[in-house]
Protein backbone atom coordinates (compact mmCIF):
# COMPACT_ATOMS: atom_id res chain seq x y z
CA UNK A 1 0.00 0.00 0.00
CA UNK A 2 2.70 2.21 0.76
CA UNK A 3 4.84 1.16 -2.04
CA UNK A 4 1.85 2.40 -4.55
CA UNK A 5 1.93 5.53 -2.70
CA UNK A 6 5.25 6.17 -3.70
CA UNK A 7 4.80 5.62 -7.09
CA UNK A 8 5.17 8.00 -9.72
CA UNK A 9 2.09 7.01 -12.15
CA UNK A 10 -0.24 6.45 -9.21
CA UNK A 11 0.30 10.18 -8.02
CA UNK A 12 -0.30 11.63 -11.52
CA UNK A 13 -3.04 9.57 -12.05
CA UNK A 14 -4.49 11.40 -8.58
CA UNK A 15 -3.68 14.52 -9.58
CA UNK A 16 -5.17 14.29 -12.94
CA UNK A 17 -8.51 13.10 -11.61
CA UNK A 18 -8.25 15.84 -8.37
CA UNK A 19 -7.76 18.79 -11.16
CA UNK A 20 -10.79 17.45 -13.68
CA UNK A 21 -12.86 17.10 -10.23
CA UNK A 22 -11.82 21.48 -9.42
CA UNK A 23 -12.25 22.54 -13.30
CA UNK A 24 -15.78 20.36 -12.76
CA UNK A 25 -15.97 22.43 -9.45
CA UNK A 26 -15.45 25.94 -10.63
CA UNK A 27 -16.79 25.37 -13.49
CA UNK A 28 -20.05 27.13 -11.55
CA UNK A 29 -19.32 31.09 -11.01
CA UNK A 30 -20.78 31.47 -7.91
CA UNK A 31 -18.91 28.13 -6.66
CA UNK A 32 -17.03 27.89 -3.44
CA UNK A 33 -14.28 26.19 -4.65
CA UNK A 34 -13.09 29.23 -6.21
CA UNK A 35 -12.54 30.95 -2.98
CA UNK A 36 -8.79 30.32 -3.04
CA UNK A 37 -8.38 31.90 -6.30
CA UNK A 38 -10.17 35.11 -5.01
CA UNK A 39 -7.46 35.51 -2.44
CA UNK A 40 -4.98 35.12 -4.03
CA UNK A 41 -6.26 37.20 -6.75
CA UNK A 42 -6.44 39.94 -3.75
CA UNK A 43 -3.26 39.96 -3.61
CA UNK A 44 -1.81 39.77 -6.89
CA UNK A 45 -4.26 43.04 -8.04
CA UNK A 46 -2.63 45.99 -6.32
CA UNK A 47 0.32 44.73 -8.30
CA UNK A 48 -1.58 44.08 -11.72
CA UNK A 49 -2.14 47.44 -10.65
CA UNK A 50 0.79 49.28 -10.33
CA UNK A 51 2.73 47.24 -13.46
CA UNK A 52 -0.79 48.76 -16.10
CA UNK A 53 -0.66 51.81 -14.36
CA UNK A 54 2.93 52.15 -15.59
CA UNK A 55 2.34 49.87 -18.57
CA UNK A 56 -0.09 53.23 -19.92
CA UNK A 57 1.79 56.21 -18.86
CA UNK A 58 5.47 54.59 -20.50
CA UNK A 59 3.05 53.99 -23.73
CA UNK A 60 1.55 57.42 -23.19
CA UNK A 61 4.46 59.30 -22.89
CA UNK A 62 6.19 57.37 -25.74
CA UNK A 63 3.09 57.86 -28.37
CA UNK A 64 3.36 61.96 -27.13
CA UNK A 65 6.36 62.28 -28.80
CA UNK A 66 5.34 60.63 -32.06
CA UNK A 67 2.49 62.78 -32.66
CA UNK A 68 2.47 65.97 -31.42
CA UNK A 69 2.47 67.20 -35.49
CA UNK A 70 -1.13 65.12 -35.83
CA UNK A 71 -2.48 66.54 -33.20
CA UNK A 72 -1.81 70.03 -33.29
CA UNK A 73 -3.72 69.45 -37.10
CA UNK A 74 -6.53 67.56 -35.47
CA UNK A 75 -6.42 70.41 -32.45
CA UNK A 76 -7.75 72.85 -34.80
CA UNK A 77 -10.14 70.23 -36.42
CA UNK A 78 -11.54 69.72 -33.19
CA UNK A 79 -11.94 73.36 -32.41
CA UNK A 80 -14.08 74.08 -35.73
CA UNK A 81 -16.04 70.59 -34.21
CA UNK A 82 -16.59 71.68 -31.22
CA UNK A 83 -18.30 74.96 -32.40
CA UNK A 84 -20.44 73.05 -34.71
CA UNK A 85 -21.35 70.62 -31.73
CA UNK A 86 -22.35 73.13 -29.35
CA UNK A 87 -24.70 74.75 -31.51
CA UNK A 88 -26.01 71.16 -32.17
CA UNK A 89 -26.34 70.45 -28.58
CA UNK A 90 -28.17 73.45 -27.42
CA UNK A 91 -30.75 72.40 -30.61
CA UNK A 92 -30.62 68.59 -28.44
CA UNK A 93 -31.23 70.25 -25.01
CA UNK A 94 -34.46 71.61 -26.19
CA UNK A 95 -35.81 68.16 -27.97
CA UNK A 96 -34.44 66.35 -24.77
CA UNK A 97 -36.74 68.87 -22.60
CA UNK A 98 -39.55 68.11 -25.16
CA UNK A 99 -38.34 64.25 -25.37
CA UNK A 100 -38.90 63.76 -20.92
CA UNK A 101 -42.07 65.73 -21.06
CA UNK A 102 -43.68 63.35 -23.54
CA UNK A 103 -42.08 60.23 -21.88
CA UNK A 104 -43.38 61.46 -18.24
CA UNK A 105 -46.42 61.93 -20.78
CA UNK A 106 -46.75 58.74 -21.70
CA UNK A 107 -45.29 56.64 -18.25
CA UNK A 108 -42.22 55.45 -20.45
CA UNK A 109 -40.32 53.74 -17.66
CA UNK A 110 -36.22 54.68 -18.41
CA UNK A 111 -34.52 51.53 -18.09
CA UNK A 112 -31.18 53.29 -17.60
CA UNK A 113 -32.50 55.07 -14.05
CA UNK A 114 -32.72 51.72 -12.27
CA UNK A 115 -29.17 51.33 -12.71
CA UNK A 116 -25.92 52.69 -10.95
CA UNK A 117 -22.76 53.84 -13.09
CA UNK A 118 -20.01 52.17 -11.45
CA UNK A 119 -16.50 53.54 -12.72
CA UNK A 120 -13.43 50.96 -13.08
CA UNK A 121 -9.92 50.57 -14.08
CA UNK A 122 -8.82 47.45 -16.43
CA UNK A 123 -5.66 46.23 -14.49
CA UNK A 124 -5.21 43.13 -16.26
CA UNK A 125 -5.90 40.92 -19.54
CA UNK A 126 -6.26 37.39 -20.52
CA UNK A 127 -2.17 36.17 -20.44
CA UNK A 128 -3.28 33.61 -23.35
CA UNK A 129 -4.49 34.63 -27.35
CA UNK A 130 -7.38 32.91 -26.73
CA UNK A 131 -10.02 34.27 -24.52
CA UNK A 132 -10.63 38.07 -24.48
CA UNK A 133 -11.00 38.24 -20.43
CA UNK A 134 -10.10 41.46 -18.58
CA UNK A 135 -9.60 42.05 -14.71
CA UNK A 136 -11.31 45.30 -13.17
CA UNK A 137 -10.27 46.82 -9.77
CA UNK A 138 -14.05 46.71 -8.23
CA UNK A 139 -15.10 43.89 -6.52
CA UNK A 140 -17.83 42.21 -3.99
CA UNK A 141 -16.59 45.48 -1.49
CA UNK A 142 -18.37 47.65 -4.13
CA UNK A 143 -21.14 45.60 -4.41
CA UNK A 144 -20.52 44.07 -7.72
CA UNK A 145 -21.96 40.90 -8.43
CA UNK A 146 -21.91 38.09 -11.22
CA UNK A 147 -23.26 39.02 -14.89
CA UNK A 148 -23.59 42.73 -14.14
CA UNK A 149 -23.49 44.90 -17.19
CA UNK A 150 -20.25 46.41 -18.21
CA UNK A 151 -20.17 49.19 -20.80
CA UNK A 152 -18.46 52.49 -21.83
CA UNK A 153 -19.94 55.79 -23.08
CA UNK A 154 -20.09 54.15 -26.51
CA UNK A 155 -21.56 50.91 -26.03
CA UNK A 156 -21.53 47.82 -24.41
CA UNK A 157 -18.18 45.76 -23.44
CA UNK A 158 -19.52 42.79 -21.95
CA UNK A 159 -20.33 41.02 -18.21
CA UNK A 160 -18.86 40.17 -14.93
CA UNK A 161 -18.95 36.47 -14.30
CA UNK A 162 -16.12 35.96 -11.48
CA UNK A 163 -16.13 38.58 -8.68
CA UNK A 164 -13.61 38.45 -5.86
CA UNK A 165 -12.95 40.98 -3.18
CA UNK A 166 -11.29 43.86 -4.59
CA UNK A 167 -11.03 42.85 -8.65
CA UNK A 168 -13.90 41.25 -10.89
CA UNK A 169 -13.49 39.17 -14.22
CA UNK A 170 -15.20 40.62 -17.14
CA UNK A 171 -15.95 38.43 -20.44
CA UNK A 172 -16.09 41.12 -23.10
CA UNK A 173 -18.96 40.32 -26.24
CA UNK A 174 -16.18 39.20 -28.55
CA UNK A 175 -15.08 36.50 -26.23
CA UNK A 176 -15.14 32.95 -27.69
CA UNK A 177 -18.08 32.11 -25.24
CA UNK A 178 -19.81 35.32 -24.76
CA UNK A 179 -23.71 35.55 -26.52
CA UNK A 180 -25.89 38.72 -25.76
CA UNK A 181 -29.29 38.72 -27.20
CA UNK A 182 -29.63 41.55 -29.31
CA UNK A 183 -31.93 43.44 -31.75
CA UNK A 184 -31.14 45.18 -35.46
CA UNK A 185 -32.34 49.05 -34.06
CA UNK A 186 -33.74 49.82 -37.30
CA UNK A 187 -36.09 46.67 -37.70
CA UNK A 188 -36.34 45.65 -33.98
CA UNK A 189 -35.73 42.18 -35.46
CA UNK A 190 -34.24 39.87 -32.28
CA UNK A 191 -30.97 38.31 -33.64
CA UNK A 192 -27.59 37.07 -31.83
CA UNK A 193 -24.66 38.50 -31.11
CA UNK A 194 -21.30 35.65 -30.39
CA UNK A 195 -18.10 35.94 -30.22
CA UNK A 196 -15.62 34.63 -33.17
CA UNK A 197 -12.77 33.16 -32.88
CA UNK A 198 -12.24 34.29 -36.50
CA UNK A 199 -12.74 37.82 -35.62
CA UNK A 200 -11.54 38.12 -32.49
CA UNK A 201 -8.50 39.41 -33.06
CA UNK A 202 -9.36 42.00 -35.30
CA UNK A 203 -12.17 43.33 -32.49
CA UNK A 204 -15.25 42.22 -34.23
CA UNK A 205 -18.13 39.41 -33.82
CA UNK A 206 -20.59 37.86 -35.19
CA UNK A 207 -24.21 38.38 -35.13
CA UNK A 208 -26.51 34.97 -35.97
CA UNK A 209 -30.54 33.85 -36.56
CA UNK A 210 -31.12 36.50 -38.98
CA UNK A 211 -33.81 35.15 -39.92
CA UNK A 212 -34.75 35.12 -43.87
CA UNK A 213 -36.92 38.14 -44.89
CA UNK A 214 -35.31 40.77 -42.56
CA UNK A 215 -33.59 43.29 -44.07
CA UNK A 216 -30.09 43.70 -42.98
CA UNK A 217 -27.98 46.30 -44.61
CA UNK A 218 -24.05 46.95 -43.73
CA UNK A 219 -24.18 50.50 -41.35
CA UNK A 220 -27.32 49.04 -39.35
CA UNK A 221 -27.06 50.05 -35.91
CA UNK A 222 -27.14 46.92 -33.40
CA UNK A 223 -28.29 47.27 -29.53
CA UNK A 224 -28.83 45.13 -27.24
CA UNK A 225 -32.57 43.52 -26.96
CA UNK A 226 -32.79 42.80 -23.09
CA UNK A 227 -34.14 39.48 -23.42
CA UNK A 228 -31.83 37.48 -21.17
CA UNK A 229 -32.15 39.49 -18.28
CA UNK A 230 -28.44 40.17 -18.37
CA UNK A 231 -28.37 43.64 -20.38
CA UNK A 232 -30.78 46.07 -19.78
CA UNK A 233 -32.87 47.03 -23.21
CA UNK A 234 -31.07 49.09 -25.78
CA UNK A 235 -27.39 49.48 -25.35
CA UNK A 236 -25.19 49.88 -28.19
CA UNK A 237 -23.67 47.29 -29.63
CA UNK A 238 -22.09 48.45 -32.95
CA UNK A 239 -22.78 48.23 -36.60
CA UNK A 240 -23.13 45.84 -39.04
CA UNK A 241 -19.57 45.76 -40.79
CA UNK A 242 -20.49 42.84 -43.48
CA UNK A 243 -23.31 40.74 -44.65
CA UNK A 244 -22.03 36.88 -45.51
CA UNK A 245 -23.91 34.18 -47.21
CA UNK A 246 -22.68 31.03 -45.69
CA UNK A 247 -23.35 27.85 -47.61
CA UNK A 248 -26.98 28.14 -48.75
CA UNK A 249 -29.18 30.82 -49.17
CA UNK A 250 -31.44 31.64 -46.60
CA UNK A 251 -28.40 31.24 -44.49
CA UNK A 252 -26.12 34.30 -43.59
CA UNK A 253 -25.02 35.82 -40.59
CA UNK A 254 -23.10 39.45 -40.17
CA UNK A 255 -19.97 40.78 -38.87
CA UNK A 256 -20.23 43.15 -36.66
CA UNK A 257 -18.01 46.23 -35.47
CA UNK A 258 -19.02 47.23 -31.63
CA UNK A 259 -19.19 50.57 -30.85
CA UNK A 260 -16.41 49.99 -28.08
CA UNK A 261 -12.61 49.84 -29.50
CA UNK A 262 -11.51 46.37 -27.41
CA UNK A 263 -7.76 47.32 -27.97
CA UNK A 264 -7.84 50.54 -26.11
CA UNK A 265 -10.15 50.05 -23.76
CA UNK A 266 -8.71 51.26 -20.29
CA UNK A 267 -11.85 52.28 -18.28
CA UNK A 268 -15.17 50.74 -18.19
CA UNK A 269 -18.60 51.16 -16.00
CA UNK A 270 -20.13 48.22 -14.75
CA UNK A 271 -24.36 49.21 -14.13
CA UNK A 272 -25.12 47.89 -10.90
CA UNK A 273 -28.71 47.48 -10.70
CA UNK A 274 -30.47 49.95 -7.71
CA UNK A 275 -32.84 47.74 -6.82
CA UNK A 276 -30.48 44.95 -6.18
CA UNK A 277 -32.23 42.63 -8.69
CA UNK A 278 -29.33 41.21 -10.84
CA UNK A 279 -31.62 39.85 -12.91
CA UNK A 280 -31.66 36.14 -14.04
CA UNK A 281 -29.25 33.79 -13.36
CA UNK A 282 -27.51 33.01 -16.47
CA UNK A 283 -24.66 30.19 -15.32
CA UNK A 284 -26.13 27.55 -18.01
CA UNK A 285 -24.30 28.15 -21.25
CA UNK B 1 14.94 23.27 -0.48
CA UNK B 2 12.28 25.45 0.93
CA UNK B 3 14.11 28.24 -0.11
CA UNK B 4 14.20 26.89 -3.84
CA UNK B 5 10.38 26.69 -3.54
CA UNK B 6 9.89 30.28 -2.51
CA UNK B 7 12.18 31.48 -4.96
CA UNK B 8 10.36 29.56 -7.96
CA UNK B 9 7.56 30.80 -6.68
CA UNK B 10 8.03 34.45 -6.18
CA UNK B 11 9.35 33.92 -10.06
CA UNK B 12 6.13 32.59 -11.14
CA UNK B 13 3.91 34.88 -9.79
CA UNK B 14 6.02 37.81 -11.32
CA UNK B 15 6.02 36.25 -14.98
CA UNK B 16 2.29 35.91 -14.79
CA UNK B 17 1.19 39.47 -13.48
CA UNK B 18 4.20 41.05 -16.05
CA UNK B 19 2.15 38.81 -18.38
CA UNK B 20 -1.33 40.04 -17.67
CA UNK B 21 -0.43 43.88 -17.94
CA UNK B 22 2.66 44.89 -19.31
CA UNK B 23 2.76 42.35 -22.21
CA UNK B 24 -0.25 43.67 -23.28
CA UNK B 25 1.66 46.54 -25.20
CA UNK B 26 4.25 43.86 -26.68
CA UNK B 27 2.06 42.28 -29.12
CA UNK B 28 2.75 41.58 -32.66
CA UNK B 29 -0.22 40.66 -35.43
CA UNK B 30 -2.35 40.16 -32.08
CA UNK B 31 -0.30 37.71 -30.58
CA UNK B 32 2.15 38.38 -27.51
CA UNK B 33 3.74 35.70 -26.10
CA UNK B 34 3.46 33.42 -23.19
CA UNK B 35 6.08 33.57 -21.02
CA UNK B 36 4.85 31.10 -18.29
CA UNK B 37 4.30 28.13 -20.91
CA UNK B 38 8.40 29.00 -22.04
CA UNK B 39 9.16 29.44 -18.26
CA UNK B 40 7.41 25.58 -17.85
CA UNK B 41 9.41 24.40 -20.92
CA UNK B 42 12.82 25.86 -20.32
CA UNK B 43 12.40 24.46 -16.37
CA UNK B 44 11.67 20.85 -17.31
CA UNK B 45 14.16 20.89 -20.15
CA UNK B 46 16.69 21.73 -17.43
CA UNK B 47 15.14 19.92 -14.50
CA UNK B 48 13.68 16.75 -15.85
CA UNK B 49 10.00 15.70 -15.86
CA UNK B 50 9.16 15.65 -11.63
CA UNK B 51 9.99 19.09 -11.22
CA UNK B 52 9.17 20.14 -14.92
CA UNK B 53 5.39 18.68 -13.66
CA UNK B 54 5.60 20.61 -10.63
CA UNK B 55 6.77 23.95 -11.78
CA UNK B 56 4.13 23.33 -14.77
CA UNK B 57 1.17 22.63 -12.34
CA UNK B 58 2.09 25.84 -10.48
CA UNK B 59 2.18 27.99 -13.62
CA UNK B 60 -0.78 26.93 -14.35
CA UNK B 61 -2.65 27.45 -11.74
CA UNK B 62 -1.46 31.10 -11.51
CA UNK B 63 -2.49 31.58 -15.10
CA UNK B 64 -5.67 30.11 -14.23
CA UNK B 65 -6.49 32.36 -11.31
CA UNK B 66 -4.93 35.32 -12.82
CA UNK B 67 -7.64 35.20 -16.04
CA UNK B 68 -9.13 31.82 -15.84
CA UNK B 69 -12.49 31.13 -16.98
CA UNK B 70 -12.34 27.45 -14.52
CA UNK B 71 -9.52 26.72 -11.87
CA UNK B 72 -7.64 23.57 -12.98
CA UNK B 73 -7.85 23.99 -16.87
CA UNK B 74 -4.70 25.41 -17.43
CA UNK B 75 -2.67 24.11 -14.74
CA UNK B 76 -3.71 20.57 -16.26
CA UNK B 77 -2.16 21.16 -19.23
CA UNK B 78 1.01 22.81 -17.52
CA UNK B 79 1.34 19.73 -15.29
CA UNK B 80 1.23 17.52 -18.71
CA UNK B 81 3.36 20.10 -20.73
CA UNK B 82 6.37 19.59 -18.24
CA UNK B 83 6.26 16.31 -17.63
CA UNK B 84 6.28 15.61 -21.32
CA UNK B 85 8.93 18.06 -22.26
CA UNK B 86 10.70 16.97 -19.19
CA UNK B 87 11.02 13.26 -20.32
CA UNK B 88 12.19 13.91 -23.42
CA UNK B 89 15.30 16.02 -22.28
CA UNK B 90 17.07 13.11 -21.01
CA UNK B 91 18.69 12.24 -24.49
CA UNK B 92 19.55 15.43 -25.62
CA UNK B 93 22.25 17.74 -25.03
CA UNK B 94 20.25 20.45 -22.97
CA UNK B 95 22.97 23.06 -22.31
CA UNK B 96 22.64 24.39 -25.85
CA UNK B 97 20.27 27.39 -26.84
CA UNK B 98 19.31 25.72 -30.38
CA UNK B 99 17.79 23.07 -28.23
CA UNK B 100 15.78 25.76 -26.25
CA UNK B 101 14.51 26.95 -29.46
CA UNK B 102 13.61 23.95 -30.86
CA UNK B 103 11.52 22.56 -27.89
CA UNK B 104 9.99 26.08 -27.61
CA UNK B 105 8.79 26.19 -31.21
CA UNK B 106 7.23 22.89 -31.02
CA UNK B 107 5.80 22.83 -27.66
CA UNK B 108 3.83 25.83 -28.13
CA UNK B 109 2.18 24.48 -30.92
CA UNK B 110 1.59 21.16 -28.90
CA UNK B 111 0.37 23.18 -26.16
CA UNK B 112 -1.82 25.62 -27.75
CA UNK B 113 -3.18 23.18 -29.55
CA UNK B 114 -4.32 20.97 -26.67
CA UNK B 115 -5.47 24.43 -25.28
CA UNK B 116 -7.79 24.70 -28.04
CA UNK B 117 -9.14 20.65 -28.16
CA UNK B 118 -9.84 20.82 -24.47
CA UNK B 119 -11.55 24.14 -24.80
CA UNK B 120 -13.63 22.24 -27.57
CA UNK B 121 -14.37 19.48 -25.53
CA UNK B 122 -15.09 21.33 -22.54
CA UNK B 123 -17.75 23.08 -25.00
CA UNK B 124 -18.84 19.73 -26.04
CA UNK B 125 -19.82 18.64 -22.59
CA UNK B 126 -21.60 21.82 -21.03
CA UNK B 127 -23.68 21.69 -24.47
CA UNK B 128 -23.91 18.43 -26.60
CA UNK B 129 -26.31 19.46 -28.78
CA UNK B 130 -24.44 22.75 -30.41
CA UNK B 131 -22.51 21.77 -33.34
CA UNK B 132 -19.19 22.17 -32.48
CA UNK B 133 -17.55 23.75 -35.30
CA UNK B 134 -13.65 23.26 -35.56
CA UNK B 135 -11.45 26.02 -37.25
CA UNK B 136 -8.30 24.36 -36.89
CA UNK B 137 -6.41 25.50 -39.41
CA UNK B 138 -7.19 29.26 -38.94
CA UNK B 139 -6.37 28.91 -35.29
CA UNK B 140 -2.93 27.21 -36.33
CA UNK B 141 -2.20 29.95 -39.07
CA UNK B 142 -2.94 33.13 -36.89
CA UNK B 143 -2.64 32.31 -33.26
CA UNK B 144 -0.47 29.12 -32.50
CA UNK B 145 2.19 29.66 -35.09
CA UNK B 146 2.98 33.54 -34.47
CA UNK B 147 2.38 32.62 -30.73
CA UNK B 148 4.98 29.82 -31.32
CA UNK B 149 7.32 32.22 -33.06
CA UNK B 150 7.07 34.81 -30.44
CA UNK B 151 8.41 32.57 -27.74
CA UNK B 152 10.71 30.88 -29.64
CA UNK B 153 12.28 34.69 -29.69
CA UNK B 154 11.82 35.08 -26.14
CA UNK B 155 13.28 31.66 -25.12
CA UNK B 156 16.15 33.11 -26.02
CA UNK B 157 16.38 35.45 -23.08
CA UNK B 158 14.55 33.50 -20.57
CA UNK B 159 16.64 30.56 -21.26
CA UNK B 160 19.48 33.08 -20.07
CA UNK B 161 17.77 34.13 -16.88
CA UNK B 162 16.38 30.43 -16.28
CA UNK B 163 19.76 28.89 -16.21
CA UNK B 164 21.29 31.32 -14.05
CA UNK B 165 18.11 31.20 -11.54
CA UNK B 166 18.44 27.37 -11.28
CA UNK B 167 22.51 27.47 -11.02
CA UNK B 168 22.18 29.99 -8.31
CA UNK B 169 19.50 28.17 -6.44
CA UNK B 170 21.97 24.64 -6.87
CA UNK B 171 24.85 26.67 -5.27
CA UNK B 172 22.91 27.81 -2.48
CA UNK B 173 21.22 24.21 -2.00
CA UNK B 174 24.76 23.48 -1.81
CA UNK B 175 26.13 25.77 0.70
CA UNK B 176 22.93 24.98 2.80
CA UNK B 177 23.86 21.38 2.61
CA UNK B 178 27.36 22.22 4.24
CA UNK B 179 26.08 22.91 7.63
Amino acid sequence: MLRILKNKYFILVLVTIAIFFTIGLSAKPDSNANWVSHIINATVSPLQKIFSFSGQKVSGSLSFFKDVKAVQKENEELKARIDQLEKENAQLQEYKVKNEELKSALNLKDQFNEYDFVGANIIAKDPGNWFNVFTIDIGKNNGIGNNFPVVTGKGLVGSVYSTGLISSKVVSIIDIDSTVSARISKSREVVRVKGDITLKEQGLCRMDYISPEVDVEVGDTIETSGLGGIFPKGIIIGKVKEIRQTNNELNRYAVIEPAVDFKRLEEVFVLKSKTGNTGVDNTAK
Amino acid sequence: MRFKVFIIGIFIFLIGVIQSTILNYFEVYNVKPNLLVVFIILSALLRGNTEGAVIGFFAGLSQDIIAGKVVGFYALLGLYLGLVVGSLNKRLYRENFLVAIFFTFFSTIAYELAVYLMYKGGEYIVAPTAGIQFNVLFVLKHIVLPEAVYNSGISVFMYMLVMKLFQKLEYLDKAARKY
